[in-house]
């Protein structure tokens, strides 16, 4: 219905409290306290999720799981752009700033 | 002050139930003595709280924690405090029904109790099975106890009719024994064709019923291999399914005992945390089961032959599962 909504390398993001977090066989799980929902956001979403405990650039992010997965900076950015901006669907995240401020397009 | 005056010289009871030594100054007869220790992991104790009465009997403050422990109050009954796993402390109110205050020390106090020293308490009954401990969770009314029961029946052995402690040993899932006691409707009842006057109604319950199990309770920790969720459903047949992954942590954490009271005792994530470890690998079924008719030893078949299934499949069971 909507074209995917993507989170830019710049942009700050940090965990929603809302949500309880565990591991599961080595996958994270979450629960939504308010809403009972649940999720699975697997291994290298789980890391995601770990990375953004505190308030923390995309940018950042993927130069972190570059240099624990075997996987370039481009493939990697595309694809953690895709898996926030889900993430930001369900108010996994927020999206707390610009890395350099607010930027106006 | 009468009610205080407990004799606390004579030589202590100690009793057996989820793994744990209690040492009671109240009678608990459903629960299996030790003779052979006087250690106690938990102490059952007359408590004069006077002083939190007017503190717990707020609507605000009831079930809540407090300096000395978690207190609750139940009117005309008693103010219980739980404290660090170790302590319930009972404050009987005048003429109170004795029946009715170990019905709450058995539930919630026992509840509370097991959940603040890190032991996951599941709702439901546990039977064992080829040496291990299979649970049946599901909400009241599913048939949880009545299909213990047909278990029961059958020559297997029951290892507890309400509140299933899990825990952990070796890094593997274990139930521990509760006591030696179902609890059956009275339409059960009837249709095992045993007589209500035979057995005590349970407080409160009043159309549920306490029956003795001495021979066919199972007294020792077993490993927990498996799960049943009990649904009803408006259907003419049962039907079996395996639960995926995240199915699983919710029944996990929709059947935990006095699950509502968790987050009041600042242990979400805790919570969380066990359902998900306990939900990991848990092989998990889910019944649906006909609202009319009586089933529960079709039922029980069913479960055997799924059983028999999955130990075919080798020792340790995992589910197969699809995520997404």
């Amino acid at each position: 219905m909507m074209n995917k909504s993507l989170i830019g390398s710049d942009q700050v993001v940090v965990q929603n409290e809302q949500y309880i977090a565990s591991d599961m066989n080595g996958e994270t799980v979450m629960m939504n306290v308010e809403s009972g929902k649940y999720y699975n956001l697997g291994m290298v979403g789980g890391r995601i999720w770990e990375l953004s405990s505190s308030p923390v650039s995309l940018e950042n992010i993927v130069n972190t799981l570059v240099a624990e997965y075997d996987v370039t900076y481009d493939v990697c950015l595309e694809q953690v752009s895709e898996f926030a901006g889900q993430m930001f669907k369900e108010g996994l995240i927020e999206v707390v700033a610009e890395k350099d401020g607010l930027r106006v397009e | 002050m009468t009610i205080f005056t407990v004799n606390k010289t004579i030589n202590k009871t100690i009793y057996q139930a989820f793994g744990l030594h209690f040492d009671s100054e109240i009678l608990l007869p459903e629960l299996l003595q030790r003779q052979d220790t006087q250690e106690a992991d938990v102490n059952i104790e007359i408590q004069d709280l006077s002083e939190w009465r007017s503190v717990v009997n707020t609507r605000e403050n009831n079930f809540t924690m407090q300096s000395i422990g978690f207190m609750f109050e139940i009117p005309n009954t008693a103010l219980f405090c739980i404290q660090d796993g170790k302590r319930i402390g009972i404050h009987p109110f005048p003429d109170a029904d004795m029946d009715k205050i170990r019905l709450y020390v058995l539930g919630t106090c026992m509840g509370v109790l097991l959940l603040q020293r890190g032991i996951l308490p599941l709702h439901g009954s546990a039977v064992v099975i080829n040496n291990k401990a299979y649970a049946f969770v599901g909400e009241s009314g599913a048939g949880k106890s009545t299909l213990a029961s047909t278990f029961v029946q059958s020559g297997f052995q029951l290892l507890s009719d309400d509140v299933i402690a899990v825990s952990y040993e070796n890094g593997e899932p274990v139930v521990h024994p509760a006591y030696p006691q179902q609890k059956l409707w009275k339409e059960s009842l009837d249709l095992f064709g045993m007589s209500e006057d035979q057995f005590k109604p349970l407080h409160d319950e009043v159309s549920k019923f306490a029956i003795p199990v001495t021979k066919h309770f199972h007294n020792k920790t077993v490993p927990l291999a498996g799960v049943f969720e009990l649904v009803k459903m408006d259907s003419e047949y049962v039907a079996m399914r395996e639960m995926n992954r995240l199915e699983r942590l919710h029944a996990m954490m929709l059947h935990t005992y006095r699950g509502a009271l968790i987050p009041r005792l600042g242990l979400k994530q805790w919570h969380f945390s066990s359902a998900a470890a306990l939900a990991g690998e848990l092989f998990a079924l889910q019944i649906l089961r006909p609202t009319t008719g009586f089933t529960a030893p079709e039922l029980m078949n069913q479960i055997m032959r799924k059983i028999y299934q999955e130990e075919m499949q080798g020792d340790t069971i995992y589910s197969t599962e699809h995520f997404n």
